[in-house]
Formats: structure tokens, C-alpha cells, sequence
């Protein structure tokens, strides 16, 4: 799939876009930033995928360091999927190097449906495993409670979590948390991408079947999903295939199956 | 020099059923009440080998002289209106246990004494009621003030005091059941033998060899003592006893609470019956507790908060740090996650802060740029977390020497001071999944292949197609942990015609020589 192309206008045109775009900035309390980085985190505080396609439809400073980024699974059985996603941005915000713990919220429930976080797994996905810090609520409702602790504290390189249900509300809490505290909130959405919510980016990731490992063609190769950004604040909304290449800690741009 | 008080509740069993009975009627009277003004004279039984004997007895049985220890048959013989009941040993304990927490108000190390009867070491608190006759008169109206029929005794030594409360008489001594400083031995010499809490058998001996009070006993040659008895355990531990009373052996409190390092404790005027006032008094004993702990040098790492009510109730909450804290404020928003669930009752009129465990902690040199200090400490984040949501709630992962993927980690406490091992490299070896389930789900294989993984399977009432399959990797069973045999297991990273990843294994059971039929389970997730 192709990058969406910016339509061309006039040089008077674009130097009032700018100043708008810088305008627009100025009210959502960001500095501007200007080009796009092609790796991780090319200036200070910005976030990005190094995926030209993704790239281009984020504002002009990459994924809010301090927002709140939401993903679903495209069904149920693809949250997993979902929450690896956020796993593989988690390492590539990681790698501008905090050093700080990572906080892993899961309700018991959600450890018996999808899993509690282990340890080597986690570290063959890029992170270090010594730097998580696993909360397992005995509650649903605990969990957002403990996400907001997360946020505010201020002390975490981000807040990893997933919730059952969440309201409007509650995501504009932890949106606002997510600012005061300067720190990334990564939220597995069980319940799917509701109606509403106060996220700055909400994706929906779908699992791929992928490509072979090029060293054994009967072996599973680089996971491969399927990312729909449904609403991005100060972007647009896009839609691409991507590889998650864990040596490296890149995505990679696929071009979709022909049916 | 160390000041004990003992406390002995001669008709607790009694007490404590009256009492019960009272609360559950809230006030109303009510005809089976026991013990009442005009009712009849009632006892405890107990079932025995010669029948039901008697356990306890109220004071109109004790008056119609009844003693406990008589049968039941002879006791009706005495008295025929005697009113029984059966006792209940383990309530009596329990209700002990409950009010001796309650006389943390008192002292902060307070011991149940046998089955009737309550130590307290006030070592430097009588001033706070000023002084040590104050204290135990308060003691004594407290005790009755609670329905609770109590006689105190003070000396230097535990066994002293408990041989003055039981067997001390106003008459005997101007100054009562109260030792001086350094004189438990001349206030306990002329009492009877049996205070010494001997077992009654060395008592009717020494009684017989002529030795009546404890001062008789104390000027007799130890060696010629101990000759006396039929086996040497038995004067040995007479000695021992005697020797404890008199201060020349130790006798260790048990405490029913762990006594603090540091307290701060604030008697109300009034009862306090409104639960925001809790918070109240919480915040009013903080800023002395934490003065009292930088004079020290130390931080807490475990902090109980005592409420005390006036029906002998104690509320206890507490809360635990990650690391030594002199934040006040953090502890107080530690305590907020608890106090909410205290229930005043008729009223709280005492309250105490002690810190149980502490460290020693030095002064920070705060950076000069800013408040930085606030911002940044993950331990403070640990704490909330833990105070709401149950200590276990968060940890860290920590490596496992083992060869099982569920037991290569363990969870490890977030606040251990020690570097957890350093994980295995990640770049050998198959890759692991990064969702484990705690216990692997078994999947239908459809269609499957000798030696090889599943072709078609059903996991979650859903029908997967494989697409690829990496492995077999093989995990043996640790036959020097499991020595029973195991199973075998064969993993295998799966990638389904849609894309996900499982992480399935075949478990066959090895010893056997015939080959049961293999089953297959999900044991994880990727991505």
C-alpha cells in the first residue's frame, strides 16, 4: 500500500498551513516538531513506527509520549495480538533508553483468559524482564485505579495494561494522567474499540498469516499483523500491514495478499 | 529496671459469655440474660472421665460455695437452683487474645497470661497516667467500667506481679497488690506457695515438707529443695519458677501484638463515634511519630495504626512500605486505603500509631534543582499499590534455574534489596511465548501426524488449520524434583491459517513401556 500523498498546494498556501499546523500545536500544549524521524525517537519526547506509511498520518511529533494509545484486537481472539502490538511500540519507545520499570496490569481474569506475562517470552520480544513491574488485580475494576497510581507517579517509562471496560470518563482520566505524569499509556482493550474514547491513537490489530523463516520453510517467520489507526488526534486515520522484526526492534511495511 | 502488670480476671469465662450475650441483645434486657441482679446462681461445665464438673462459678455460686473443679452432682446437691451452661475453652482464648490488643491502650506489650489472666509490661508508661497507683486503679475501672471483674498486681518481675494480683490481699500490706522497684522479693515472701503457679501436686508437697509461703521456700538451700521432690524435673521446675519471681531468671513476654519501636498514642476526651474523625487522629499522630523517628535516624517499614472502643474492641489497621519512609504524608495516604472500613462502634477513645518495623534511614540531601524527590520513586507508587490492592498484588519476575517454562520464573517481592539473578540469554534457543497460561489447556487434534505437530486442532470450541509449525523442542521431566517419572513434553510454535501464534506441546508419559495415547495442550501465546 502506497503512503497517502499530502495534496499539493501553492507556496503561499502551504507557509499558511504551517503556520496553522504550528497554530494548532500551540493549543494542544506540544511543541512543534518539524520532519520525520526515521528511527525510533529521532527528537526528544517523540515517538515513531520508522514505517514511512504510519508515519506520515501522525502529527508532527510522532505518538504522544505523554497520551493515552489504545489497541483492540480486530475479534476477540486476536487481543493477544493486540497487546503485542503495544509490546512492540513499548520497544520502540524503550529504546531511546529510560531505564525505568514498565508497570503490567492484568485482573486475574484477564491472566486466566489470556495469559499472564512470562518472563522470557517477554524477553525475546525486546524488553527486559527484570524492568517489569506485574500488578495482577483481583478485581476488573482495580485495574484502571492502578493504571492512573501508574501514570501519576511518574517514575515509570509506561503503563502497559489491559481492561475489560472502560468509559469515556475513565479514559479521559487516564488521558489526563497520562499528561500529568509524562508517561505512555498502553492499553489492551478487551472489550473492542467502544463508541468513545479520549485516546489519542486507537488502533485495531488484526493477526496475518505470514511468510515463512527464510532458514526453514516449514517455520513460522516474523509476525505479521494487520493495523487500522480507527482515530489519531492531530492525524488521519490509515490503514497498513506491517512485520514486527524483534532483532532489530522495526516494523516493516508489507504490501497486502491479492486474494 | 522493668515494670510488669498483672491483670487477673478470677470469673472471665462468665464475663465473657455475660458480655456476649449483652452485645447481641444491644441493651435490651432480656430474660435469659446471665448473671443478671436476681438470677439464680450459675456455672460453666465441662464434660470430664467422672461426669460434668464445674469450670466456672459466678459469685452467688461461689457465695452458696460452690468451687470450680466440683462434680455437677454435688453442686446441685449444694444448690439446687444452680443455672448451667457448657463452657467454650476456645472463645474464652479468643475473647483474651481480643482484649488483650485492647490493652495496647494501656502498655504497647501486652501478654495473655494462661487462661485467665493478662501481663503488661509498662516499663516508662505510668507517667502517662499519672503514675503507677493511677494506672492500675484505671486499670481496674476500665475492667469493670466493661462489665470484666479484674485484680491487678505490679512488680518488677511477671511472676511476681501474677503472684500478687492472685493472692496479694489489701489487709496483708499497706500498699496492696504494688511492689516497689527492686522489693518483689519482701512483697511476695509471705504469700502462700501456690502463687508461684506450681502444679498442685508440688504444692501439697511442699505444703507437707512444712513450706507454707514463698519466703519459707526462698531461704531453704537450693540443692536440699530440689532433693525433695520424687524426680528431678519436678524441683527443677519449681526452682524455676521461684527464681523467675524473684527477677534472677528471665521471663519472656509472648505478646499478642509484635511491641513497636516507636509509638505515638493520643487518649480522646471523647468518644469519637463519626469515622471522618479517624483520619483525623491519624494526621494529629503522624508529625510526632515521624519527629520521634528522625530523632532516631530510622524509617518505617511496617506501621499499625490502633484505634481503641470503649465496649473492648481494638480496630487495627496497617500498612507496609517497600522501602524505610519518614513521609508522613505518603503514610497517612497509605492508611486512607484501610480506614475507610473502621468501625467506630459506641466510640473510639484512644488511639495509638506504632511503628513495628523499622530501618535505619539517613537524612537525603534533597537536589538543589527543583523538588525532584517526589517525581521518580517507584517505591511510593509500590506502596499505594500494595496498601489497596493486597501485598501480593505486584512483583517483579525473577529467573529459575528449572527446566518447566511455569516454574523457570517465580514472582519475587518488589522491594527486595538483593539484585535478582540475571536472566538467561534470549538469542539461544527457540523463542519463548510471551503469554503463559498458569495452567495449559488441553486441545482437540483432529487430524495428526505421527511424530509431528497437529494438522488441524480445536482449542476454545474453535477449529485452527496449522500453516507452519517450528520445533519439536523437547522439555524432559527433572527426575531429581519429580521422582514419580512426569511427562515428557515436545513444544511446538504454531502459526494458524490466520496468523496467530500458539505454543502447543505433546505430553507423553515416559517410564511406561506400552505407550499411552498423547494429549496436546496450549501452553502459550505470541503475538
Amino acid at each position: 500500500m502506497a503512503p497517502p500523498r499530502i495534496p499539493s498546494a501553492g507556496p503561499v498556501a502551504s507557509a499558511g498551513l504551517s503556520a496553522l499546523r504550528r497554530r494548532i500545536a500551540a493549543l494542544e500544549h506540544r511543541s512543534p516538531a518539524f520532519g520525520v524521524g526515521a528511527t525510533g525517537i529521532g527528537l526528544s519526547g517523540s515517538w515513531w513506527f520508522g514505517v514511512s506509511a504510519l508515519d506520515a498520518v501522525l502529527p508532527g511529533t510522532g505518538l504522544a509520549v505523554d497520551g493515552l494509545h489504545e489497541a483492540a484486537g480486530g475479534t476477540v481472539a486476536d487481543g493477544p495480538t493486540a497487546a503485542a502490538f503495544l509490546a512492540a511500540l513499548l520497544v520502540r519507545l524503550a529504546g531511546g533508553g529510560r531505564g525505568n520499570p514498565v508497570l503490567v496490569c492484568q485482573s486475574r481474569h484477564g491472566a486466566a483468559r489470556f495469559g499472564r506475562v512470562h518472563g522470557p517470552g517477554w524477553r525475546d520480544l525486546g524488553l527486559e524482564p527484570s524492568d517489569l513491574l506485574v500488578l495482577r488485580a483481583g478485581r476488573d475494576r482495580d485495574v484502571p485505579w492502578a493504571i492512573e497510581e501508574g501514570l501519576r507517579c511518574g517514575a515509570l517509562a509506561a503503563v502497559l495494561a489491559e481492561v475489560e471496560d472502560l468509559s469515556f470518563t475513565a479514559s479521559r482520566r487516564l488521558s489526563l494522567a497520562a499528561r500529568e505524569g509524562a508517561t505512555p499509556a498502553l492499553l489492551v482493550r478487551h472489550d473492542g474499540l467502544g463508541p468513545a474514547s479520549a485516546a489519542c491513537t486507537r488502533w485495531r490489530v488484526s493477526a496475518l498469516p505470514g511468510d515463512a523463516d527464510p532458514f526453514d520453510e516449514d517455520a513460522p517467520g516474523l509476525p505479521r499483523w494487520r493495523l487500522e489507526l480507527v482515530r489519531c488526534r492531530g492525524g488521519r486515520p490509515v490503514t497498513c500491514n506491517v512485520e514486527w522484526k524483534r532483532e532489530t526492534g522495526d516494523f516493516r511495511m508489507v504490501a497486502a495478499l491479492a486474494d | 529496671m522493668k515494670r510488669v502488670i498483672s491483670v487477673w480476671l478470677p470469673r472471665w469465662p462468665i464475663d465473657r459469655l455475660r458480655r456476649e450475650r449483652t452485645h447481641r441483645h444491644a441493651g435490651k434486657v432480656h430474660a435469659a440474660m446471665v448473671g443478671a441482679v436476681n438470677s439464680p446462681p450459675f456455672a460453666l461445665i465441662a464434660p470430664n472421665r467422672r461426669g460434668p464438673v464445674l469450670q466456672a462459678v459466678d459469685r452467688a455460686a461461689g457465695a452458696a460455695g460452690l468451687r470450680c473443679g466440683m462434680r455437677l452432682a454435688d453442686a446441685r446437691a449444694l444448690c439446687a437452683g444452680l443455672a448451667v451452661e457448657p463452657a467454650d475453652p476456645a472463645a474464652d482464648r479468643r475473647e483474651l487474645e481480643r482484649l488483650a490488643r485492647w490493652c495496647n491502650r494501656f502498655a504497647p506489650c501486652c501478654a495473655v497470661d494462661g487462661d485467665d489472666g493478662l501481663l503488661l509490661d509498662i516499663t516508662g508508661c505510668a507517667h502517662l497516667f499519672g503514675g503507677e497507683a493511677a494506672l492500675m486503679g484505671e486499670i481496674t475501672e476500665r475492667f469493670a467500667g466493661l462489665g470484666i471483674e479484674a485484680r491487678t498486681g505490679l512488680a518488677d518481675t511477671p511472676g511476681a506481679a501474677r503472684a500478687l494480683a492472685r493472692f496479694g490481699r489489701k489487709a496483708f500490706r499497706p500498699e496492696g497488690r504494688m511492689a516497689d522497684p527492686g522489693k518483689a522479693g519482701e512483697a511476695i515472701a509471705d504469700l502462700p506457695v501456690e502463687a508461684l503457679g506450681i502444679a498442685v501436686e508440688d504444692a501439697q508437697l511442699l505444703r507437707r515438707l512444712g513450706l507454707v509461703t514463698i519466703g519459707a521456700l526462698d531461704r531453704l538451700p537450693r540443692s536440699a529443695l530440689a532433693r525433695r521432690f520424687p524426680c528431678r524435673e519436678r524441683g527443677d521446675g519449681v526452682l524455676l519458677r521461684l527464681d523467675r519471681a524473684l527477677g534472677r531468671s528471665a521471663e519472656p513476654l509472648m505478646p499478642v501484638e509484635r511491641p513497636p519501636v516507636c509509638m505515638e498514642r493520643l487518649a480522646l476526651p471523647e468518644p469519637m463515634t463519626d469515622r471522618d474523625g479517624v483520619d483525623a487522629v491519624l494526621a494529629r499522630l503522624m508529625p510526632g511519630l515521624i519527629a520521634a523517628l528522625k530523632r532516631q535516624g530510622l524509617g518505617v517499614r511496617h506501621l499499625v495504626f490502633w484505634c481503641c472502643r470503649i465496649d473492648g474492641g481494638a480496630v487495627r489497621c496497617a500498612v507496609s512500605t517497600a522501602r524505610a519512609t519518614r513521609d508522613g504524608d505518603h503514610l497517612v495516604r497509605l492508611f486512607r486505603e484501610t480506614t475507610g472500613t473502621v468501625d467506630p462502634g459506641f466510640g473510639i477513645d484512644c488511639a495509638a500509631l506504632h511503628a513495628v518495623r523499622v530501618e535505619p534511614l539517613e537524612p537525603v540531601q534533597l537536589p538543589l534543582t527543583g523538588d525532584g524527590h517526589r517525581s521518580g520513586d517507584v517505591n511510593l507508587l509500590i506502596d499505594r499499590l500494595r496498601a489497596r490492592l493486597g501485598a501480593d498484588a505486584v512483583c517483579r519476575l525473577e529467573p529459575v534455574d528449572r527446566h518447566r517454562p511455569e516454574k523457570a520464573e517465580r514472582t519475587a517481592m518488589p522491594d527486595r534489596d538483593t539484585a535478582s539473578p540475571p536472566w538467561p540469554d534470549a538469542s539461544d534457543g527457540p523463542q519463548r511465548p510471551f503469554r503463559l497460561f498458569d495452567r495449559p489447556e488441553p486441545v482437540d487434534v483432529v487430524v495428526e501426524a505421527p511424530e509431528s505437530p497437529p494438522r488441524l486442532f480445536t482449542w476454545r470450541g474453535a477449529c485452527r488449520s496449522v500453516a507452519r509449525a517450528a520445533g519439536p523442542e523437547r522439555i524432559e521431566p527433572e527426575w531429581w524434583v519429580d521422582v514419580s517419572g512426569g511427562t515428557v513434553r515436545d513444544y511446538y510454535s504454531i502459526e494458524d491459517s490466520e496468523g496467530r501464534r500458539y505454543w502447543l506441546y505433546r505430553a507423553d508419559r515416559c517410564s511406561s513401556g506400552c505407550r499411552e495415547p498423547s494429549r496436546w495442550y496450549v501452553h502459550g501465546l505470541y503475538g
